[in-house]
């Protein structure tokens, strides 16, 4: 759009809004702003403090989180106890959609590292979702879907990349 | 001076001192909650049923203002559009079928009330006499005077109640289409607040076994009040078919006291037997009567029709449970009480149901990995 237009059609204070923020995610862009109003109606805003664990690896999942400001560290656990960190994620980031769609035992625990507001879109609320209103949660799910493909289309390209570096390092081994 | 275990008298003073304010400040917040709970009564004395009331119309309703908010259409427009419709077509059903006659029947009641009874305790003593002759020692206990005592006075009771019932039930025309408009508009919004209050930890555990009590509630009561209102129906059109009087209100009180499990239906039947007997005499229609009652009612319909399809078996009471709650519901509430008792107990039992049953397969504490990262 132009410029100009939307600088004037732009309601003053939107960007403060949960429903700019969610427009923000890369899998809600493509929702319309009557959509966005109703995805804001099925998610919870929760605040937490530093150092406060969302979730711990082995609990049964119900939903996925958005950060939308604050750090949320993802880490597991080895044999020994250890913590060992597997991401550091920021505002704009999301985690736990393994969980959405079905109950799996999460894989990493998550913890915030400072205070932070996470938006939860849980299972439950989905289901309910789709009875009433299955039109536009019909979208809200082919975005997810979107980014959940294009991850795993990352994965394969990755586990690709590494079984051609493996077979090659081996070549190499049996060469000398 | 180390008297008293150790203590110095300082210390016993300050100890003692601790002890009496500590009483006298727990004696002075026990009567003022025992007072703050008496007004708390006091001020929602009429409310209970009314509130009970408007839930369960707004758990039946709300399939239907789904249905219409499917159309894309906000939900107040709606439930309004769903209001507007139950009275069109329960005006229109008035019109064709014609509003059944219920003052003359009343009337009609009233007077041939008495007469019911009088055979039925001429019955009840021909059975004593028989039982005497057995067991001597029932002479006794009057048994057939302390029945005709007790359905005069409940008689009269009902007699007196009903100005009063009448206003009552024209207050409930009023409140509960504006409970439930406000239970079917704003539910969603209440139940989002409190469980938000939830702290982090457990917000997860907590959504998710309500959405599994929600469900499972609605299901209940949905099913409950729809097999109520079958029931009730075919007895009042079986009846009809026999030149038996007061089919619609005998067709009620089969529905009203079905809602009880067990024993409602036994209880329900016994107007309907009685008058047959009276007016009808032993012949083939009141055995037709009974059919209705007992193979068509409860038999074929309630439990290999209704039950399976409406009521899931995870709220099934134990027979025990529900006696118990008949009997505590009576103490509370009376005749309603009887009436609700049962449900209410039923509506706690899936509570505690789901939330076993999510404690067993969601246990938050129940490592599902083991060391290794594999599934146990």
């Amino acid at each position: 759009m132009n410029p100009f237009w939307s600088n004037i059609f732009r309601s003053r204070g939107y960007e403060k809004t949960l429903a700019y923020f969610l427009s923000t995610m890369p899998m809600f862009n493509k929702l319309d702003k009557r959509e966005l109003g109703f995805l804001e109606n099925i998610v919870h805003l929760r605040n937490y403090h530093s150092d406060e664990v969302v979730f711990n690896q082995g609990d049964i999942g119900s939903g996925m989180y958005f950060i939308r400001s604050g750090q949320v560290q993802i880490f597991n656990q080895d044999e020994h106890g250890t913590e060992v960190v597997q991401a550091v994620l920021e505002a704009g980031d999301f985690f736990g959609e393994v969980a959405l769609t079905a109950s799996r035992p999460r894989c990493a625990s998550a913890r915030t590292t400072e205070p932070t507001v996470l938006i939860g879109l849980f299972r439950s609320d989905v289901l309910e979702a789709v009875r009433r209103h299955p039109v536009p949660t019909a979208k809200i799910m082919l975005g997810l879907n979107r980014i959940i493909a294009d991850r795993l289309l990352q994965c394969s390209l990755q586990l690709e990349t590494l079984k051609r570096q493996q077979t090659l390092a081996k070549k190499q081994q049996s060469h000398e | 001076m180390n008297s008293q275990g150790g203590m110095t008298r300082a210390q016993v003073a300050v100890f003692y001192l601790v002890m009496t304010t500590s009483i006298a400040s727990g004696i002075a917040i026990y009567s003022s909650a025992s007072t703050a709970t008496a007004l708390l009564k006091t001020a929602t004395a009429g409310l209970f049923l009314p509130v009970l009331i408007s839930l369960i119309v707004s758990f039946l309703l709300d399939p239907l203002v789904q249905y219409v908010e499917g159309k894309r259409i906000n939900r107040t427009i709606s439930i309004f559009v769903v209001y507007i419709f139950l009275f069109l077509a329960t005006s229109l059903l008035l019109l064709i079928i014609g509003p059944p006659n219920w003052e003359g029947m009343i009337q009609a009641l009233k007077a041939d009330f008495p007469r019911y009874i009088s055979h039925s305790i001429k019955y009840l003593n021909g059975l004593l006499m028989i039982a005497q002759e057995h067991f001597p020692f029932i002479v006794n206990y009057d048994i057939a005077e302390l029945i005709s005592s007790t359905s005069q006075s409940f008689f009269g009771l009902i007699l007196k109640e009903t100005p009063q019932s009448a206003m009552r039930v024209a207050s409930l025309l009023l409140l509960v289409p504006l409970f439930s408009f406000f239970f079917l508009r704003d539910s969603r919004r209440i139940m989002r607040s409190l469980i938000s209050l939830t702290p982090n930890r457990y917000f997860e555990m907590v959504l998710d076994i309500y959405a599994h009590v929600s469900w499972q509630l609605a299901h209940f009561i949905r099913g409950r009040i729809l097999e109520a209102l079958i029931i009730g129906v075919v007895v009042w059109m079986g009846l009809s078919l026999t030149d038996i009087h007061y089919a619609p209100i005998l067709g009620i009180i089969a529905g009203a006291t079905n809602l009880v499990p067990y024993i409602g239906p036994l209880i329900g039947m016994i107007p309907g037997l009685i008058i047959a007997v009276v007016d009808l005499g032993t012949g083939g229609q009141f055995w037709w009567v009974l059919c209705v009652y007992f193979i068509i009612g409860q038999v074929i319909l309630d439990n290999f029709i209704l039950i399976p399809i409406l009521i899931s078996r995870v709220s099934n009471l134990h027979p025990l449970w529900v006696i118990l709650a008949i009997i505590m519901g009576g103490k509370l509430y009376g005749v309603i009480g009887m009436m609700i008792g049962v449900p209410i107990a039923s509506i706690l039992n899936i509570i505690i149901i789901e939330i076993r049953q999510y404690r067993r397969t969601f246990n938050p504490y129940n490592r599902y990995f083991s060391s290794r990262g594999k599934l146990l």
